[in-house]
């Protein structure tokens, strides 16, 4: 039995050898990694000085931190803000770059998803400029058209709308060309038939396009999810967070914890929790995706 | 436990390798020879800069280049520590955070080479540049605080500097000025997301203290509640523009007529020449306002410390250059004229050189007002966790200013429990909130 | 009473219309972008407004790349994400080759199960571990630290697996081993060409990541020499006396070649970014 086993090994060998550098790799930047912050969630170090053992401390820590409450309130307020509006804007574009009478295709659909390629730290910038209090552009034209300056990065309350602002314009492109693809998926018999039994366009939509296009929403979803959870450069850079902590999400605040004041045990305690909960939230949105299609 | 232990083991095995703190044991001759990279900010860099001719006629052998650093200079900094590579082989840091990077163990010992200068700076300046009688770190400057007001627009609106003695005066002139201004000019940069240099101008001004003399959280005090007075009446009269503090706007803010004051420390004095030069003349600067009339008039914002990280390969080089540039008096003294820093070294605060009238400002002897009373400004008890306190405390009056603004004891009190929780320290035994009674 | 063929000319004419206003809209920031690059410093935040650069001052682009390591950078982005895209797909296409084509292998399915149950690990939780570890191994500072850790992605094998179980037959492996190929061999002259749509993909994606990655870049990344063009524009921003003509002629340029890329390979790129969703 033993034996048959290695011989079959070594008759795969190829398979072992193929696959080893990846392993190999994947065991030093991801599997030590994994168990490494797993370990530290129970101790305290800042990367220099002795670890400390502190138990769960770093955990009953977590409950106390107002700022990590304020960010993953700020993470939900933030994605409830971006999100619908760039869902809707991305399904109209890709439905209409999708009907057949439209010209310019390509020049449009350049123009939305140019924001993806741009690097983050330009498109920040860029818009930190737009959003000048006194010489930014956006307070220029609204001084002109007789509104008042709107304070848009330096008052708690705009600057969650300012930061939706920019995530609306920098990922609209790249769900765009998901749903789009998705749409392209859609067989076009469906359609045929349901225009045979006398459905106009708005049962169409809802009854076959929407549906099919369900799990191209949900995955949509989850990046969101995802990205939102874990944003840091567009914050990061025209933010930093502020002003207080109204723009701080949780993936600026687990860098700040990790690299601003160097609490490395207490950094993996929270990426663990976060990633939890964030796992069990994609799941949920899974189950939308079986509830629905059965 | 075992497997504890064993876990530790394999686990904590010294980052990056660089093994000990290196001790600085001999005093670099003129001979030293080196290429060392400085790590600063802004015109202090501009300043180090412009010493390096008169450094290089005693140390030939020694070439520099200097790095400007910007807001993310503290994070950098302990990466560079943590990796053992990319830190600078001297390096500019606040005064105030020294005490926690000495800690790390990745600064060089200066004891043997820098003891010699312990009687030469101002003692509650020494205590942050020592970590259990060690010296890890050489001061540079300190940050006494007045007025800066913009000549033409006082004039313009006809607003007495001289009369301007208490904070309500301030906010008084403020409300005439932002009046006769139809608006358009405010009294200072006031940003709700930006308070925490106002906020410790105050508080050092006041008196009040973040933590006591053994490091449990002493913010709930008299002073303090005096000092979110002062930010709340500011707030409240609205004669603060909301502009963040080092944004562009800020800066642009020198050349146009929108702002009329900055309540600042001296070294601020070398921005504006830096950035506005051609402002020359329409300057002036009054006194801090006291709390009340006939109290403390000045405060300290900011101050700055050198020091070598333990990597270096140049130690010798490096301390040269530090000695040279901020314990000898010239040079302090040529760092003062050029660039505002006002020298930590207490031999040069008797040069004539005080007296002279300044032309940037209308001829002002603005060097002697900022020494006025320096010697009366409190110590503060600065703990290793003084950077995150101040960020947290700043963050939490942020909100309270966005807000309704309720009394600032209610702010306070919540405030030094938060604090005592997230920075695990304990609330002092005496303080008036009540927390921190057994 | 409009005829139905009026109303829907003037419906498409109303579509083009707001979707026209919308693309210059999300058009808008490049333009600023790009007139702010020739503007001089004064000038970008003139009031009013300047809409046009009188003159171009071109004279920006030769001062960023006097005053700042721009060159330099440049250089170490391409290397990086040359590196690690080249890195990353061989990897992966290695990897997801041997899934899909040795059926047998023993724990080929548990090993595979194992690799997607990692994809669902964020990396945000090994961001610490893996500095510490490139710490150790003195590599921090080093192109290797950007190029390497990112390399081993599970989703990258999942997505070449994928790709090479549909489109490469066991006829033609069988075929090539009867005429004597060695399994490399096979990897590198059959499989590798047929992959190709998929490596491009995937390449892509690769390649914008680590062309705009900022975070680790900041993290690993400890001397000028070694700085990308995110990490030096980020910095150039931080400083206090911004030289904001200098900054957005840099930024100008990290913009660039992934703009220029994109427009050029429009059909690639949108592959590239649906080849994970589709499967997802």
């Amino acid at each position: 039995m033993n034996a048959s086993l290695l011989h079959r090994i070594w008759a795969h060998r190829h398979f072992y050898l193929f696959i080893s550098p990846f392993f190999l790799l994947f065991a030093v930047f991801g599997l030590y990694p994994l168990m490494f912050s797993f370990y530290l969630s129970f101790v305290q170090w800042d990367g220099l000085t002795p670890m400390t053992w502190v138990g769960l401390g770093n955990f009953q820590n977590m409950f106390h931190d107002e700022i990590l409450l304020t960010s993953l309130w700020n993470t939900l307020i933030i994605g409830l803000l971006y999100v619908p509006p760039m869902f809707i804007g991305a399904f109209v574009f890709a439905l209409l770059l999708n009907s057949a009478w439209l010209r310019c295709r390509g020049l449009f659909r350049a123009a939305f998803f140019l924001p993806v390629v741009t690097p983050m730290v330009v498109v920040a910038i860029v818009f930190g400029l737009l959003y000048g209090q006194e010489m930014g552009l956006l307070n220029y034209l609204a001084v002109k058209l007789g509104f008042a300056r709107i304070p848009w990065i330096v008052s708690e309350e705009w600057s969650k709308i300012s930061v939706s602002v920019l995530l609306v314009w920098r990922w609209t492109g790249y769900n765009m060309v998901l749903m789009l693809a998705g749409l392209q998926g859609i067989s076009n018999e469906y359609y045929e038939a349901a225009r045979i039994d006398g459905a106009n366009a708005i049962q169409r939509m809802w009854h076959i396009t929407i549906p099919l296009m369900r799990p191209v929403f949900i995955f949509c979803s989850i990046m969101s999810l995802i990205g939102t959870v874990y944003m840091f450069d567009e914050v990061f850079v025209m933010t930093q967070g502020g002003p207080g902590t109204s723009t701080t999400n949780f993936g600026l605040y687990l860098f700040n914890v990790s690299f601003t004041d160097f609490k490395f045990g207490y950094a993996s305690s929270m990426a663990y929790t976060i990633a939890f909960f964030v796992f069990l939230a994609s799941l949920l949105i899974l189950r939308l995706r079986k509830s629905g299609t059965e | 436990m075992l497997l504890n232990l064993v876990v530790m083991v394999v686990f904590c095995l010294p980052a990056g390798g660089a093994a000990s703190s290196g001790q600085l044991l001999s005093e670099p001759s003129p001979g030293v020879r080196g290429d060392i990279q400085i790590w600063s900010w802004n015109i202090a860099a501009a300043s180090l800069e412009k010493l390096i001719p008169s450094f290089q006629e005693r140390y030939p052998g020694v070439r520099i280049s200097i790095d400007m650093n910007g807001s993310s200079v503290q994070s950098r900094f302990m990466l560079s520590l943590s990796a053992g590579v990319g830190a600078p082989d001297l390096s500019q840091l606040q005064a105030r955070e020294a005490p926690r990077y000495a800690l790390t163990g990745k600064l060089t010992d200066l004891t043997a080479v820098a003891r010699k200068y312990e009687r030469a700076f101002a003692p509650s300046f020494w205590d942050s540049c020592v970590q259990d009688g060690r010296i890890y770190s050489i001061p540079w400057d300190i940050g006494p605080c007045a007025v800066y007001y913009k000549r033409s627009l006082f004039t313009k609106y006809g607003i007495d500097p001289e009369a301007i003695e208490t904070w309500e005066d301030y906010v008084a002139a403020g409300k005439t000025l932002l009046e006769r201004s139809n608006g358009q000019t405010k009294m200072l940069c006031l940003a709700l997301g930006g308070l925490s240099d106002f906020f410790e101008i105050l508080l050092q001004q006041s008196g009040g203290q973040i933590f006591d003399a053994e490091g449990r959280i002493a913010l709930y005090s008299n002073e303090t509640l005096e000092s979110l007075t002062v930010i709340k009446k500011i707030m409240d009269a609205g004669i603060n523009a909301n502009i963040f503090p080092w944004s562009f706007e800020y800066f642009a803010s020198f050349k146009s007529n929108s702002i009329a004051t900055y309540p600042m420390a001296s070294w601020f004095g070398g921005l504006m020449r830096d950035y506005a030069p051609d402002t020359s003349g329409d300057w002036g600067v009054f006194r801090l306002p006291a709390f009340r009339a006939g109290g403390l008039r000045n405060s300290n914002l900011g101050g700055s410390v050198l020091v070598i990280p333990a990597q270096s390969t140049q130690k010798e080089a490096a301390w040269a250059f530090a000695e040279y540039a901020m314990c000898t008096p010239q040079a302090q003294l040529d760092q003062y004229r050029d660039f505002d820093l006002y020298p930590a070294l207490l031999s040069t605060h008797q040069d004539p050189f005080f007296d002279e009238p300044v032309p940037f400002f209308g001829g002002q002897k603005v060097r002697r007002l900022f020494s006025l009373d320096i010697d009366k400004i409190q110590t503060m008890n600065r703990t290793t966790d003084w950077m995150e306190a101040v960020r947290y405390i700043a963050q939490a009056l942020s909100k309270w200013t966005a807000g309704e603004r309720e009394a600032p004891e209610i702010v306070l009190a919540a405030l030094e429990e938060k604090l005592s929780r997230r920075l695990n320290r304990p609330v002092a035994p005496g303080s008036p909130s009540g927390k921190g009674r057994p | 009473m409009m005829s139905r063929r009026t109303r829907q000319i003037l419906l498409r004419l109303l579509t083009y219309v707001m979707l026209a206003a919308l693309a210059a809209l999300f058009l808008f920031p490049f333009y600023w972008l790009l007139i702010s690059a020739f503007k001089a410093k004064d000038q970008i935040f003139a009031l009013p407004p300047q809409w046009w650069p009188s003159p171009w001052r071109f004279v920006n682009f030769a001062s960023t790349f006097e005053k700042t390591n721009i060159v330099r950078a440049f250089f170490n982005s391409t290397v990086i994400a040359a590196g690690h895209c080249t890195l990353a797909l061989f990897l992966c296409s290695l990897a997801g080759f041997a899934f899909a084509k040795y059926p047998q292998a023993p724990g080929r399915d548990k090993l595979f199960a194992f690799v997607l149950a990692t994809m669902m690990i964020p990396g945000a939780v090994t961001l610490i571990p893996v500095f510490v570890v490139l710490c150790k191994l003195h590599a921090v500072n080093t192109y290797w630290a950007m190029i390497v850790p990112g390399a081993a992605s599970a989703f990258g094998i999942f997505w070449m697996r994928q790709y090479a179980a549909e489109n490469i037959h066991n006829d033609l492996l069988d075929a090539a081993r009867i005429d004597g190929c060695g399994e490399f061999t096979i990897y590198w002259r059959i499989v590798l060409p047929i992959l190709r749509p998929a490596l491009a993909a995937l390449g892509i994606l690769l390649v914008i990541g680590s062309w705009n990655n900022l975070m680790w870049a900041f993290i690993v990344l400890r001397t000028k020499n070694m700085f990308t063009l995110p990490l030096l524009i980020y910095l150039l921003n931080c400083e206090n006396r911004t030289p904001f003509e200098l900054i957005m002629a840099a930024s100008l340029l990290a913009t660039l070649p992934l703009v220029a890329a994109f427009l050029l390979f429009q059909r690639q790129f949108i592959q590239g970014i649906t080849a994970g969703a589709i499967k997802g």
